[in-house]
């Protein structure tokens, strides 16, 4: 790889059953973030990478996980791991637990990225930490595939602490939040048991939205965008 | 909708497997289930069910969190929570299976989730799985069903060293042998003999192997008639004629032996290697325990030592039988029927002493009876004593003067029972207490005065005195006493109303906070808590209907009909009254075995978790008990 294909990566190539897939996808009207809750479905995502560098790290697994109208749907969930041409390194596998071999024979990037696309349609998406999981994602689709993913994203990690400010202070971690409500994780690190938690710690929120009448995901979007104005100027 | 099974559904089945029924059910059916459920969120205080959501149709199991149920209708605020659900634990079944709605409101005490499937996909389960059908269908049944299989497991360890001639000889070996060199001197070899109590040594080579034998047998011909210089080597009196048997060698081929050689020791070599000595008494242990010769050794019993040995294999046999399974309602009446024996038998013996058993006063009547747990047939294995003497006086005689002669005897009796292993009565109620030594006409006269006045005594003193019943002697006497009391109670509703309302003070302990309300010592009563509410509503239910039985699942049965009580709900007590009387003869047990002195404390965290579960599900059909009884005398 020579320096100028930094710059100019070459073009994804799709197959033309890939390409029809990904243009049905973009065909889909945009959810409309005005519905309540309970007439909606959100899905809630969580990513594995090769580490924390924006940059230069990529994606190595997807977990995502569905709430319909109120209550996470098990089987309405997405486990995908990508297949690597090189397996990341030891002290990362530790991490995500997803092995050298299991890298290796993940599924194909360009058929992953596929796959979630056709799994969250248009519904919009909630993570914690958002800049992370969205510009991973972002990122995979634009090489990959050479889609311009601009969605809808709400970040729990500014939702919280907006709903519970007398706890703001102390808790800043998914775990400090999940261990708030008693929340498990079947598998800490595992994408979806990950995406499980957090889309548990959104139920747990619930009760606080249903009081401050932040009964949509639109009312999401500005709760978010407040509280990450509150952070700049505190 | 239902994606290949993930890793979600992996763990979502992993964590359900991990519970009663679905620990049952065949992953596969488990897996079914978990792709078709929904998880949901309940805020503290959020109701989670309620009648007004009208026909059921979802059916909850609980991922995290507590939820707990209130009757609506029967009682509103006090007590307003009667059962309390934890991880793992599901609810409604009834509504669901019924396809009506619930009768209870299930609330979150604190941030719950829960599992939830969709009714027309719980009906499917059930048909899918006979595992999940048969708990839907037999709940507590089924909850009872494991544990039993559970005490099955944890006893026969244990009871393979009792069970029967048939049993390996290496699990009757009682402990590690205690040897010596052939070399040793006989003076030590005695004084090692005498400071740890055992009848016998071996004398083993370097490599373990028995080369002789010394019992205390041989002390008196060998050593002591024959002034043996204690100086000398034990080898020079040891008999080196053994027998020995490997480990796996069957007792009854050790009694064999035994017989064929006149031998009173068996020695079990493993290898060559000395692993044990069977003596002649270990073998005899293993078959006086059995029904059929604890009976016969009673009837035949001649002297207290006898009977007292009899009422250690009465223990014995609970031990055993409780290791085989045996259902808690046999085990109570094999204990009450061997205690009766036993019983009666010192009775006999006492007045046959006392030149009672030919008397004009034996002629015209008396009948000594059993009060309380005993009366009941409800005894466990640390039950005190509770007795009263029914007499007619003989012509020419008054009931003070037959009071003089009988009571002597009765403390004699009572004193031997004590002996027995069963306590005096702390509250002095035994036959010996000349309030308890009465005429029939005395007696009717003091129940009389108790259903009259109502007092809070007089209700303490129904509760132990009205489960009377013969136990030696006429027993015409206390069934003349039985059917009037029938009678003069079922004309005083006041009383029973105030019997009621006195049951109802001692409520099952199932906490608000936790599983369980426990005292400071963190335990639960199983009989004051556990047994009571159970034991007290059926005497009322049963004195109210004019029934004439003194057991409480008798009593239960009978009332059903006339009291229209759902024969389901009867049955359900009664299962719930059983598994807590296990409970309390498998904990007494545990006491006796550790020497411990025996009580009903129980704590709930050492409980393993099905038997909490049930403990649980038993108090609370104990509530459910309690609030018929308050609805039937309005309280």
């Amino acid at each position: 790889m020579n320096w100028l294909s930094r710059f100019f990566p070459a073009r994804p190539r799709l197959t033309p059953a890939q390409a029809q897939r990904l243009a049905a996808w973009q065909a889909l009207p945009a959810a409309d973030l005005q519905l309540a809750h309970a007439q909606s479905r959100y899905v809630v995502v969580d990513v594995e990478t090769s580490g924390l560098n924006l940059a230069k790290d990529h994606l190595i697994a997807i977990g995502a996980v569905a709430v319909r109208a109120g209550k996470i749907n098990l089987a309405d969930s997405l486990e995908i791991v990508l297949q690597q041409k090189q397996a990341s390194n030891r002290d990362n596998i530790l991490i995500h637990g997803i092995g050298g071999t299991a890298q290796e024979e993940g599924v194909q990037p360009v058929e992953a990225l596929l796959l979630f696309l056709a799994y969250l349609g248009k519904s919009p998406l909630i993570a914690f930490h958002v800049e992370f999981d969205e510009s991973m994602i972002r990122r995979a689709l634009k090489r990959k595939i050479g889609l311009d993913f601009k969605h809808p994203w709400v970040d729990l990690a500014y939702i919280a602490p907006a709903l519970y400010p007398d706890l703001a202070r102390r808790y800043r971690a998914l775990d400090d939040w999940t261990n708030c409500f008693g929340i498990g994780n079947y598998a800490r690190h595992n994408a979806l048991a990950d995406a499980l938690s957090t889309a548990e710690l959104f139920l747990a929120l619930r009760d606080r939205m249903a009081k401050k009448t932040i009964e949509s995901y639109k009312k999401l979007q500005d709760l978010d965008k407040a509280q990450r104005w509150v952070n700049r100027i505190s | 909708m239902a994606t290949a099974a993930n890793s979600l559904i992996h763990a979502t089945a992993d964590h359900l497997i991990s519970h009663a029924p679905f620990d049952q059910m065949e992953r596969e059916h488990v897996l079914w289930m978990a792709q078709r459920l929904e998880l949901g969120y309940y805020a503290k205080g959020e109701v989670v069910l309620s009648p007004e959501q009208g026909t059921a149709d979802k059916f909850y199991v609980i991922k995290q969190g507590v939820v707990q149920g209130e009757q609506g209708v029967v009682r509103a605020q006090e007590d307003a929570a009667w059962l309390e659900l934890h991880e793992g634990e599901c609810f409604p079944l009834g509504a669901l299976l019924s396809k009506r709605p619930v009768t209870s409101i299930y609330r979150a005490r604190d941030d719950v989730f829960c599992y939830e499937l969709a009714a027309e996909d719980f009906l499917q389960l059930t048909h899918l799985s006979a595992a999940f059908h048969d708990f839907c269908t037999r709940r507590i049944a089924n909850l009872l069903e494991q544990s039993k299989h559970i005490i099955q497991a944890q006893y026969s360890h244990s009871s393979a060293e009792q069970q029967s001639m048939s049993s390996p000889l290496s699990a009757i070996i009682r402990r590690e042998p205690v040897t010596c060199s052939p070399a040793t001197p006989v003076r030590e070899v005695l004084e090692t003999m005498h400071a740890l109590g055992i009848g016998s040594m071996v004398a083993t080579d370097a490599g373990n192997r028995p080369v002789g034998i010394f019992t205390l047998h041989d002390v008196l011909n060998r050593v002591a008639l024959a002034q043996l210089d204690l100086s000398l080597p034990i080898s020079s009196v040891m008999s080196s004629n053994l027998k020995t048997l490997p480990p796996q060698a069957l007792a009854y081929e050790a009694a064999l032996e035994m017989a064929k050689h006149g031998f009173r020791h068996v020695l079990v070599t493993h290898n060559g290697g000395l692993a044990g000595i069977i003596s002649e008494k270990d073998l005899f242990t293993l078959q006086r325990v059995g029904l059929r010769q604890i009976s016969s050794a009673i009837r035949n019993a001649d002297n207290l030592d006898a009977l007292k040995q009899s009422a250690r294999d009465i223990r014995q046999l609970a031990h055993n039988m409780m290791a085989q399974g045996v259902a808690p309602e046999q085990l109570t009446q094999f204990i009450s029927t061997l205690n009766d024996l036993l019983t009666a038998r010192i009775i006999e013996l006492e007045c046959t002493a006392a030149g009672l058993m030919d008397s004009s006063l034996c002629h015209a009547g008396f009948c000594w009876i059993a009060l309380g747990s005993e009366g009941r047939f409800e005894q466990t294995l640390n039950t005190d004593q509770d007795n009263g003497i029914i007499f007619l006086a003989p012509d020419g005689t008054s009931p003070d003067q037959v009071r003089q002669t009988l009571l002597p005897i009765a403390r004699r009796i009572n004193e031997a029972l004590d002996a027995c292993g069963f306590p005096l009565c702390t509250g002095n109620i035994m036959a010996s207490n000349p309030e308890l030594c009465l005429s029939l006409e005395e007696w009717k006269e003091k129940f009389a005065k108790w259903i009259d006045h109502g007092d809070p005594l007089a209700l303490l003193n129904a509760t132990i005195f009205f489960d009377f019943r013969a136990l030696f002697g006429l027993s015409s006497l206390a069934e003349k006493l039985r059917l009037w009391l029938a009678k003069h109670v079922e004309g005083n509703p006041r009383f029973l109303h105030q019997m009621a309302a006195n049951a109802l003070r001692n409520r099952p302990p199932l906490g608000l906070v936790r599983d369980f309300s426990v005292g400071e010592d963190n335990t639960l009563d199983l009989k004051l808590n556990g047994i009571s509410p159970f034991v007290d509503a059926a005497r009322i239910f049963s004195l109210a209907t004019g029934g004439l039985q003194t057991g409480t699942l008798q009593r239960l049965r009978q009332a059903a009909a006339p009291l229209h009580l759902p024969p389901r709900e009867a049955e359900a007590w009664g299962e719930a009254f059983l598994f807590i009387q296990l409970l309390r003869l498998r904990l007494h047990h545990e006491q006796i075995e550790a020497g411990l002195p025996m009580s009903n404390k129980v704590n709930p965290d050492q409980l393993n978790n099905l038997d909490r579960r049930i403990l649980k599900e038993a108090f609370r059909q104990a509530r459910k008990l309690q609030a018929r009884l308050a609805l039937n005398y309005n309280l």
